[in-house]
């Protein structure tokens, strides 16, 4: 499936973000600069298109940390393809702060 | 982390754009992920939320089966109007009739079909201007056979002779209601101004073979090749007679919607058409 697939920029970069760990919607936002209105339905639509998958932390970690659980993505193997593939067509992807970059988010 | 109350407010007032069924999730993620956002930047990460929230509404494929009325099909369609012209006439015989001289208090049931000629006769007068208003209806590019049109003709009458119930109930609650409202008369014509201008536009929202609604629209071009070829929204027919291009700039090429004809070889894929024509 993601042989045959073109993301957008803004699509390729969210997968990025998500492939270089992280997972969360806001710290997507915090290292793309992209609008909220912006990642939180493109997340959907990649997952729609089954590039990434989301999961809710449980809620026993959450509570430990005294805070409300977060939902998480993960890119599935098609969205590590596709992501691959966008890293060819977008050099200036790999440039996207890893995870240890942005930690202050 | 508190936020104040604008951010809370603004997620609840984009939450009824969710649909219903998937809204507390869609609240949940959002305040789960609020909560970890500066304050001086929530605002601004809330205002996000409208445009997720229509997202989630425009891509909800369930929300939409569950609760659109049926109207797709010709037969269904008129069924449906029966029923609501059914329900107007029952509720028009229990509303006081206009205080005219000759007239009883209440309509009979033997009054009804005046009635309904008296507001076809009303509707009438304004159907040249809507006519005038609305813009042609599509032009075919390949004729349309005549025992084709000979039907969606007497579907376009049946629809407008099961309107008129509707618009004569309207016509008796505007006037009761004057008394109370002064301006309640003017209704009328709202209701007669909507319901004939529904008629038309579904009218021509209907594949011309087998008035089926069409389906499936989708943009196509972009703004940018204006000069080059016309963009703007195609919908097809689920049965796979044809396709509806509507341009989104009116231009000299492309002033009029415009029907295309689809022949038998598109056929295999539209899974309606199969086996059915």
């Amino acid at each position: 499936m993601a042989e045959g697939l073109r993301l957008s920029h803004t699509s390729a970069m969210i997968l990025q973000a998500v492939g270089t760990g992280h997972v969360y919607g806001y710290t997507v936002i915090a290292v793309t600069g992209l609008a909220s209105g912006t990642v939180y339905p493109a997340l959907r639509r990649l997952e729609g298109d089954e590039l990434v998958r989301s999961e809710w932390e449980r809620q026993s970690t959450a509570d430990a940390a005294l805070r409300p659980p977060r939902k998480y993505y993960q890119l599935t193997p098609s969205g590590e393809a596709a992501l691959e593939i966008s890293r060819k067509r977008y050099p200036l992807l790999s440039k996207l702060a890893p995870l240890t970059e942005v930690e202050d988010v | 982390m508190s936020n104040g109350w604008m951010p809370h407010l603004i997620l609840r007032t984009a939450s009824l754009l969710a649909p219903a069924d998937r809204r507390a999730e869609w609240v949940r993620e959002w305040r789960s992920e609020l909560w970890y956002i500066p304050r001086k930047r929530s605002t601004r990460f809330c205002l996000g939320a409208f445009r997720d929230a229509l997202w989630v509404r425009r891509n909800h494929a369930s929300a939409v089966k569950g609760t659109a009325i049926h109207l797709v099909s010709p037969l269904s369609c008129l069924a449906f109007l029966a029923i609501v012209a059914a329900l107007s006439l029952a509720i028009t015989l229990l509303l006081p009739a206009p205080g005219l001289p000759d007239m009883p208090q209440r309509l009979r049931a033997r009054d009804l079909p005046a009635g309904c000629c008296a507001m076809l006769i009303f509707t009438s007068t304004m159907l040249p201007v809507l006519w005038l208003v609305m813009g042609r209806a599509p032009s075919h590019f390949h004729r349309v056979p005549w025992p084709n049109r000979v039907r969606g003709g007497i579907f376009l009458v049946l629809k407008i002779a099961l309107v008129h119930p509707i618009v004569l109930t309207s016509f008796l609650l505007a006037i009761s209601l004057n008394h109370v409202v002064p301006i309640a008369a003017l209704g009328i014509f709202g209701t007669a101004i909507f319901a004939l201008r529904w008629t038309l536009i579904d009218q021509r929202e209907r594949c011309p073979v087998c008035l089926r609604l069409l389906t499936d629209p989708v943009r196509i071009g972009t703004a940018s090749q204006t000069l080059l070829e016309w963009y703007g929204g195609e919908s097809a027919c689920s049965r796979g007679h044809g396709l509806l291009h509507r341009a989104e700039i009116p231009s000299s090429y492309s002033e009029y919607p415009q029907w295309h004809r689809l022949d038998a070889s598109w056929q295999g894929l539209f899974l309606e058409g199969l086996g059915r024509r």
